[in-house]
C-alpha cells in the first residue's frame, strides 16, 4: 500500500496558508518570533475564535484548510505531534495556582492544557469519531504523529489521516529555554546561521497540517515511501537504516536529489548534521529549512514540508541550498534527516508522483 | 497471521512495587487509597493513592544517582520498566528491532511547579536543569536512560488519561507493520499540584473514597503509578525461547467527539471502541469473561461507560470491576496499569473488587462485582480507558 502526502497548510512566521515562502520567504529579523495570523474569519467564527487560544486556532484552521485544498470532507485518523502542548494554557493554570495558592481556580485553563486538546478540538470541530492520538515527544513529535499514520496505512486500518505538528512559543518558554542556552544572543544573518560557530538558534512558532492517503487525487504533492525514528544510534547505525530504507523502497543512494536537514545555527546542533552528511549522504545537496521557519519542537514538520514543495515543484530555490553541490534538474527522490539534540533522530524517504 | 504476545510486565502504584505485590493487594480486596503522605499540597484532607515510598527510597531502591536530576514519573516509569525488561529477558535475550513507547501528560509538572518562580526569573539558575526536563518527551527519555542504546526507537503519547493504553496500540500496529519486533509500552505518572488542583477546579474529586458505578458517586480518587507490557510476535517469543504470558488480541481507538472533558450521554465513543477493539480480535461480546472498566467515579464517565457497556453486552453483561477503588486514577498511567491487572486476574483465575460500591446506577442494568472472586475461568478480558477530549480505546487480552 502507497501513501501519499495530498497536501500541507501552514501558519508560521511566513505567509500564512501559503506555498509563498518557497519562492520569496520573509526572512527572519529577531530571535524571538511571532507568527503571522491569518484571517482567521474565513474558518471560523468571531464566537469561536475568542473562545479558542492561538495554538488551537491555528491547528483548526491548517487543518480546515489543509482539508479544503485536497478536496476531503473528513478522514479516518487525526494524529497531532505537540512538544508543549496547549502551553500557553498551562501557564495560565500554572500562574493561578500559585497566585491564589491553590483556590478558586477556573478549570477552563486546566481543561484546554492537555496536549491532546488539539487533536480532540479538530475531532470535535470535524465530528470525527475514527483514531484520535497526540504524540509530544520532544523534536520528534510530528514524525511520531506521521510515523502512526504510515503504519496504520500500511496495515490496512485507515485510509486517510490529518497529521499535525503544533507549537507555540510563549514569551515565558522563550525565556525559560533560553537559560539553556538554545537561543542566539547576539543579532544574527543567514550568512552567520549557516556558520553556525555560536550556541544557539532563533525562535518560531509552527502549526503545519498534512494529509496523507492511500488514495490521492491528481494535484498530491509527493509519495511517503518510508519514515523511521531512531533512538540515540551510533552513526555506522543511521547509516545502516538509511541504507536499508533504500533498498527496501528500491531506490540507490546515487539516485537521492537532495538531503533536508534540520540545520538551526547551533554550533552543536549543526555539527551532528555535518558529520553525518558527511559519512552518510557525501555529495548530495543538501537543503536546510529552519532559517526560514524557526526553531521549535514542530520544527521538523517544515523539513517534509520543504522536501515535499521542492518534489512537487522540481526545483530547489536557492534560499534553501545549504552547500554548493551541483546536481541534475530533476528532483524526484528527497531524503529527509533531523535530530533533537543527538537523541531523537527520524529519517524520511519522499518521492515524486 | 502472526499474533501479538505479552511476554513482560512491570509495575508500581499504591499498591506497591511489582506484580507479585499488585497480585497479593488486588485478591486482600481492600483499597489502597489514603492519606496524603507525599504531595504538597494545601488540600491534604483530600484522599489519594500515592505510592508508598519518597523519592529519596525510590532513587535508593533504583540505585539512582543522588545528583542526577530526575523527576518522580521517571523514577515510577523506570521501577516499572526495569521489572518488565527482566520479566521478558528482553535485553539480554534480545529481538531484533525493539521499540520503547511510554505515556505521560504533564510530564515533569511536579518539579516544575514547585520551582516555577526561578524558572521565569531570567537571572536565577536555581533548578534549571529542571526546565530540560518539564516536557513529557524529557520524562520518556529519562525513565529509559540507563538503556540508552537498546532501544531502536522511542516516542512519547499525550492523550490524558488514555495514554498509556493508546501506546499499546501504537506498539502493536508498529510490530504488525513490521517496523520492529518487540515493543515495551505503557504509561507513568506521578501526582502532581497540577492535576490535582486541575481536577479540583472541574469538582469531580470525591473527598471521600471513590464509589465507582455507585448512584451517590461524587468523583475521583487521584492516584500515581506506572505500568509497562512487553510486546512481541509470537514468532519472536518462541525463537527467545520466552514463554508468553497472553495474547493481545483485539484493540481500538476511537474518538468521542462530543466535548473536551464530559463524556457523551449515549457513550458513543466507549461503544465504538469496544465495538471495534471485539471486531480486531474477532471475538463476540459473550466471549468477554471480565471487563475492567475505566470506571472513574465521575457521575458523567460512569453514565456514560456503563451505556455503552450495556449498548454493547446487551442482556449478557459480563462481571465488571473499576480497579480504580484499589488504586486511584492513576491518570496517564492507568491505562496500562489496568491492562496489568486484567492479564494478572486473567492468568490467576481472579476478578478484583469494585470496592465502596454500595448502590445500583437505576438507569445501569448492572451492578458491578463487590467481592472479589477466584477460582474463576477467565479466557478474554476487555479493558477500557478513556481521556479528556474523548480519547477512549480498548484492548483486549486472551489466554494463550
Amino acid at each position: 500500500m502507497k501513501t501519499f502526502i495530498q497536501a500541507i497548510s501552514q501558519i508560521s512566521l511566513q505567509e500564512p496558508l501559503s506555498d509563498q515562502w518557497f519562492s520569496n520567504p520573509h526572512v527572519p529579523q529577531n530571535i524571538f518570533n511571532e507568527s503571522i495570523e491569518p484571517d482567521y474569519k474565513r474558518f471560523l467564527s468571531p464566537m469561536e475564535a475568542r473562545r479558542m487560544g492561538k495554538l488551537m486556532k491555528r491547528a483548526i484552521t491548517t487543518s480546515l484548510d489543509v482539508l479544503h485544498r485536497s478536496h476531503f470532507e473528513n478522514v479516518d485518523a487525526i494524529i497531532s505531534g505537540t512538544g508543549l502542548g496547549c502551553i500557553d494554557n498551562t501557564e495560565k493554570f500554572l500562574h493561578a495556582i500559585i497566585d491564589n495558592n491553590e483556590d478558586c481556580l477556573p478549570p477552563t485553563a486546566f481543561m484546554q492544557s492537555t496536549h491532546n486538546t488539539i487533536s480532540s478540538q479538530i475531532a470535535l470541530y470535524l465530528k470525527c469519531h475514527g483514531y484520535n492520538s497526540t504524540y509530544s515527544h520532544r523534536g520528534t513529535s510530528f514524525e511520531s504523529s506521521l510515523l502512526d499514520a504510515f503504519v496504520q496505512m500500511k496495515v490496512g486500518d485507515i485510509h486517510s489521516a490529518l497529521v499535525g505538528g503544533h507549537d507555540e512559543m510563549t514569551p515565558d518558554y522563550f525565556n525559560m529555554l533560553g537559560k539553556l542556552g538554545y537561543w542566539k544572543k547576539d543579532p544574527f544573518t543567514i550568512d552567520s546561521l549557516k556558520k553556525a560557530d555560536t550556541i544557539g538558534s532563533i525562535s518560531g512558532s509552527c502549526s503545519l497540517a498534512l494529509l496523507l492517503t492511500d488514495s490521492p487525487n491528481q494535484d498530491a504533492l509527493c509519495q511517503l515511501n518510508d519514515i523511521e525514528l531512531m533512538y540515540a544510534p551510533s552513526i555506522t547505525e543511521i547509516r545502516s537504516r538509511m541504507e536499508n530504507m533504500l533498498i527496501k523502497n528500491g531506490i540507490a543512494l546515487g539516485e537521492i536529489d537532495a538531503v533536508v536537514m534540520g540545520l538551526n545555527g547551533d554550533i552543536e546542533n549543526d555539527a551532528v548534521y555535518h558529520q553525518i552528511s558527511q559519512n552518510c549522504f557525501p555529495n548530495i545537496p543538501v537543503v536546510w529549512y529552519k532559517h526560514v521557519f524557526g526553531e521549535s519542537y514542530s520544527a521538523s514538520s517544515f523539513g517534509a514540508y520543504t522536501a515535499s514543495m521542492c518534489l512537487k515543484n522540481n526545483l530547489i530555490p536557492p534560499h534553501l541550498l545549504y552547500n554548493s553541490v551541483a546536481r541534475s534538474t530533476n528532483i524526484s527522490h528527497v531524503l529527509v534527516y533531523n535530530h533533537f539534540q543527538n537523541k531523537d533522530h527520524s529519517l524520511m524517504l519522499l518521492s515524486k508522483i | 497471521m502472526n499474533k501479538i504476545v505479552v511476554t513482560g510486565l512491570g509495575v508500581i502504584s499504591a499498591l506497591g512495587w511489582g506484580v507479585e505485590k499488585t497480585e497479593q493487594a488486588l485478591l486482600k480486596g481492600k483499597t489502597f487509597v489514603g492519606k496524603m503522605k507525599y504531595l504538597n499540597t494545601k488540600f491534604t484532607d483530600l484522599p489519594v493513592g500515592e505510592v508508598p515510598y519518597s523519592d529519596d527510597e525510590l532513587r535508593e531502591l533504583l540505585h539512582v544517582d543522588k545528583n542526577l536530576s530526575i523527576t518522580r514519573t521517571s523514577l515510577l516509569g523506570r521501577a516499572a520498566l526495569h521489572e518488565a525488561l527482566r520479566s521478558a529477558d528482553i535485553l539480554q535475550n534480545r529481538p531484533k528491532r525493539i521499540a520503547f513507547i511510554a505515556g505521560t501528560t504533564v510530564g515533569g509538572m511536579e518539579k516544575s511547579e514547585q520551582y516555577y518562580i526561578d524558572f521565569l526569573d531570567i537571572h536565577s539558575d536555581y533548578k534549571t536543569e529542571y526546565i530540560a526536563l518539564h516536557d513529557c518527551g524529557a520524562c520518556c527519555e529519562m525513565m529509559a536512560m540507563e538503556y540508552t542504546g537498546k532501544f531502536d526507537m522511542m516516542t512519547t503519547i499525550s492523550t490524558a488519561c488514555s495514554s498509556a493504553v493508546n501506546s499499546v496500540i501504537l506498539g502493536a500496529n508498529l510490530i504488525k507493520s513490521g517496523c520492529v519486533d518487540a515493543a515495551i509500552v505503557g504509561g507513568s505518572e506521578c501526582l502532581s499540584k497540577f492535576h490535582l488542583d486541575g481536577f479540583h477546579s472541574l469538582m469531580i474529586l470525591d473527598p471521600e473514597l471513590c464509589k465507582p458505578f455507585d448512584k451517590n458517586r461524587q468523583g475521583l480518587n487521584l492516584g500515581e503509578g506506572a505500568a509497562f507490557l512487553v510486546l512481541e510476535t509470537e514468532t519472536s517469543a518462541t525463537e527467545r525461547h520466552v514463554k508468553p504470558i497472553c495474547r493481545l488480541s483485539g484493540y481500538a481507538n476511537c474518538c468521542d467527539a462530543y466535548h473536551q472533558t464530559a463524556s457523551s450521554p449515549d457513550g458513543e465513543g466507549a461503544y465504538l471502541s469496544m465495538t471495534d477493539a471485539l471486531k480486531s480480535a474477532q471475538l463476540q461480546p459473550s466471549d468477554i469473561d471480565y471487563i475492567n472498566a475505566h470506571g472513574t467515579g465521575t457521575e458523567s464517565n460512569d453514565e456514560s461507560e456503563g451505556n455503552a457497556i450495556m449498548r454493547v453486552f446487551g442482556n449478557n453483561i459480563p462481571p465488571i470491576s473499576s480497579t480504580k477503588s484499589y488504586t486511584g486514577h492513576t491518570t496517564s498511567a492507568s491505562g496500562s496499569l489496568e491492562c496489568v491487572i486484567s492479564i494478572l486476574a486473567m492468568v490467576k483465575n481472579f476478578i478484583p473488587a469494585n470496592l465502596n460500591f454500595s448502590e445500583k446506577i437505576p438507569s445501569l442494568s448492572f451492578e458491578p462485582v463487590k467481592n472479589v472472586v477466584t477460582n474463576v475461568t477467565l479466557d478474554h478480558i476487555l479493558t477500557n480507558s478513556f481521556g479528556f477530549g474523548g480519547n477512549d480505546s480498548s484492548c483486549i487480552f486472551s489466554k494463550i
